[in-house]
């Protein structure tokens, strides 16, 4: 088993509340361990808490009660430099500024690295080259952003992480907007990294597929964590959807596939079943 | 492997440098007096041919030429960092109402004050600080987070301010009322070696900072959260820069008076030409609104045989067709 990256205990997260909008409880009582190099879905209906989850685990955000822990250190006490060594955040939308290429975006995750007046050396350009042609965009590095598409600016988001070194990636809807050719892409490409990723996600079949882990979550609680076989139950993921649904297993390559059903579908079916 | 602005880059400054060194000893012949380009080379090699040459040369015309250089240069500069870290290509160095803060400061001064207790100059630097300040009160609860207040908050003490001046140059004696209002339009004719000695520490000090925080500047282009997540405290990035921005333009507005549009076009001219990354943009934007600066200032001096056109309005003038141009082409 894999040493624990992330250890959460009894942790909270409320905003503020203001004039239009009462306190609100984004988490609540969240006790987890993520272990490193896991692939962590991170899976629930709007407003469970997964995208606040995520600032919490990049340190954006400090929860209201408990502590994060990053290799055993609260997550507090790392400076801001010291956290993008470590943590490597996408999100989820990313509107780069007109006219800066691929490289310009990938060379972006150097800058924990490097101080002040620091110049780029050859290492870091053979770096950024490596990166790029870890995500298949060598040749289009001086390509302007505007003219890629939602999978290969994705992949150039995934790029610039892995020029700033990061053990640990989070992302947030990685496959939001991309057809599904894109989406498998870059699940595959996440997969392959070799580093603890942990994305929110809405597609449950994609996340069965690639994540080796997966955490529910409800209405800021943890509802299940654990294997896709273990959090991928019919009569949980129907209390948390309010749907109905099947879960099957791919005959071939094992894999469960969740079928949500719209209610009066589900009680014909029900009602055929018993005649 | 290296990107495009890599290879061509150190040309492309070269060849900037060039023009500026061009345009510093052909601007230094004209004049009211001829002063032909050996007359220069003989003067600022020391052989002092004619001793009336050599003061038109180092007493008027290159402290003027200098502080054309660093006005443009500083002007550029404040609008090329605006823009970035606003992500908002409408920033420009006035955006915190300091011409108007300027212009209130000249015109009390002026008008309601006329013993002159305090310098014209001084006066205005002053009323510019106080724009600054009264935006930066305005924005301190949203920690800059939130731009557009910043550029809103800029806009209605703008008014504010103008309205105050308006108010006082209404009732004004005519001369004084004219003097406040070609001094708002610009014009480098009372400047000396003191101006220089004013703005150049101010400029070089923006562009040091700048560059040493090129990556963080490129890094909020992407957007707030991005940088963060590149270990960019972005709030106190935005507060040091908008500071240091301010300060140029108070410096150079208290010495100068206003000059539009040189920081809100140039910017755009060397983006264009040279690339969007800060390594590029404010270096091309230091030397070209430099260049630019000192040709204006050429025109104010002898498009008109008897007086200087006031360079805001040469610049407004060459502002505005850019941006039709620039318009249409985007349009297109």
């Amino acid at each position: 088993m894999s040493a624990a990256i992330y250890h959460l205990e009894q942790l909270s997260l409320s905003y503020a509340a203001s004039a239009s909008r009462p306190l609100h409880a984004a988490l609540a009582e969240i006790s987890l361990t993520l272990a490193a190099n896991d692939f962590v879905g991170i899976i629930g209906p709007n407003g469970a808490g997964k995208s606040s989850l995520l600032h919490l685990l990049s340190g954006q955000v400090m929860p209201t009660v408990g502590h994060v822990l990053l290799a055993g250190r609260p997550l507090h006490r790392f400076s801001a430099t010291q956290l993008a060594q470590r943590i490597a955040s996408v999100a989820q939308i990313n509107v780069p500024a007109l006219g800066l290429t691929c490289w310009q975006v990938a060379a972006m995750g150097l800058l924990p690295h490097k101080k002040w007046f620091e110049h780029e050396t050859d290492r870091d350009r053979q770096q950024i080259a490596m990166a790029l042609e870890h995500v298949g965009l060598f040749d289009k590095q001086q390509a302007t952003t505007d003219t890629l598409s939602g999978g290969e600016l994705q992949r150039l988001y995934i790029a610039r992480a892995l020029v700033q070194q990061a053990s640990i990636l989070l992302l947030d809807e990685p496959t939001n907007h991309l057809d599904v050719q894109y989406q498998h892409q870059v699940l595959q490409l996440l997969q392959q990294l070799g580093k603890t990723v942990i994305c929110s996600m809405h597609d449950l079949n994609l996340a069965a597929r690639y994540c080796n882990k997966l955490l529910l979550l409800h209405e800021g609680r943890v509802q299940a964590f654990g294997t896709p076989e273990q959090v991928l139950q019919p009569d949980l993921l129907q209390q948390v959807f309010a749907l109905p649904c099947e879960v099957t297993v791919h005959p071939t390559f094992h894999w469960r596939q969740v079928t949500f059903l719209a209610k009066d579908m589900f009680y014909t079916k029900a009602k055929q079943a018993v005649l | 492997m290296k990107t495009a602005h890599v290879i061509h880059l150190p040309v492309k400054l070269m060849l900037l440098v060039f023009l500026l060194v061009i345009s510093v000893l052909l601007s230094l012949t004209i004049g009211s007096v001829d002063v032909s380009i050996t007359q220069v080379f003989q003067v600022l090699s020391g052989q002092v041919s004619e001793p009336l040459i050599d003061t038109i040369i180092w007493q008027i015309r290159l402290p003027r030429l200098i502080t054309a250089i660093f006005v443009g240069a500083g002007l550029s500069l404040a609008g090329a960092v605006l823009q970035n870290v606003s992500r908002n290509p409408l920033a420009d160095p006035y955006l915190f109402g300091l011409m108007a803060g300027a212009g209130l400061g000249a015109t009390l001064v002026s008008i309601v004050f006329p013993d002159h207790v305090i310098s014209l100059a001084l006066a205005a630097f002053l009323g510019a600080l106080l724009a600054v300040a009264l935006v930066f009160m305005a924005c301190v609860g949203s920690g800059f987070r939130k731009m557009e207040m910043t550029l809103l908050a800029g806009v209605a003490v703008s008014f504010m301010l103008s309205a105050i001046s308006s108010f006082i140059l209404y009732f004004a004696e005519p001369f004084a009322a004219n003097r406040v209002i070609f001094w708002l339009m610009g014009s480098l004719s009372r400047t000396d070696w003191t101006s220089v000695g004013l703005i150049a520490p101010a400029v070089f000090v923006l562009l040091l900072v700048a560059l040493a925080v090129r990556r963080q500047l490129d890094a909020i282009l992407l957007s707030d959260e991005s940088a963060r997540s590149l270990g960019v405290n972005v709030q106190r990035l935005r507060l040091v820069l908008l500071l240091l921005t301010a300060l140029v333009t108070a410096c150079i507005v208290a010495q100068c008076g206003g000059i539009a549009f040189v920081g809100l076009m140039v910017p755009h001219m060397v983006r264009y030409f040279m690339g969007v990354t800060a390594v590029p943009l404010l270096l091309g934007s230091a030397l070209f609104g430099a260049i630019f600066m000192l040709w204006v200032d050429n025109l104010a001096r002898s498009v008109l045989s008897m007086q200087e056109v006031p360079l805001g309005v040469i610049t407004s003038v060459i502002g505005s067709i850019f941006f039709l141009l620039m318009l249409r082409r985007q349009l297109r």
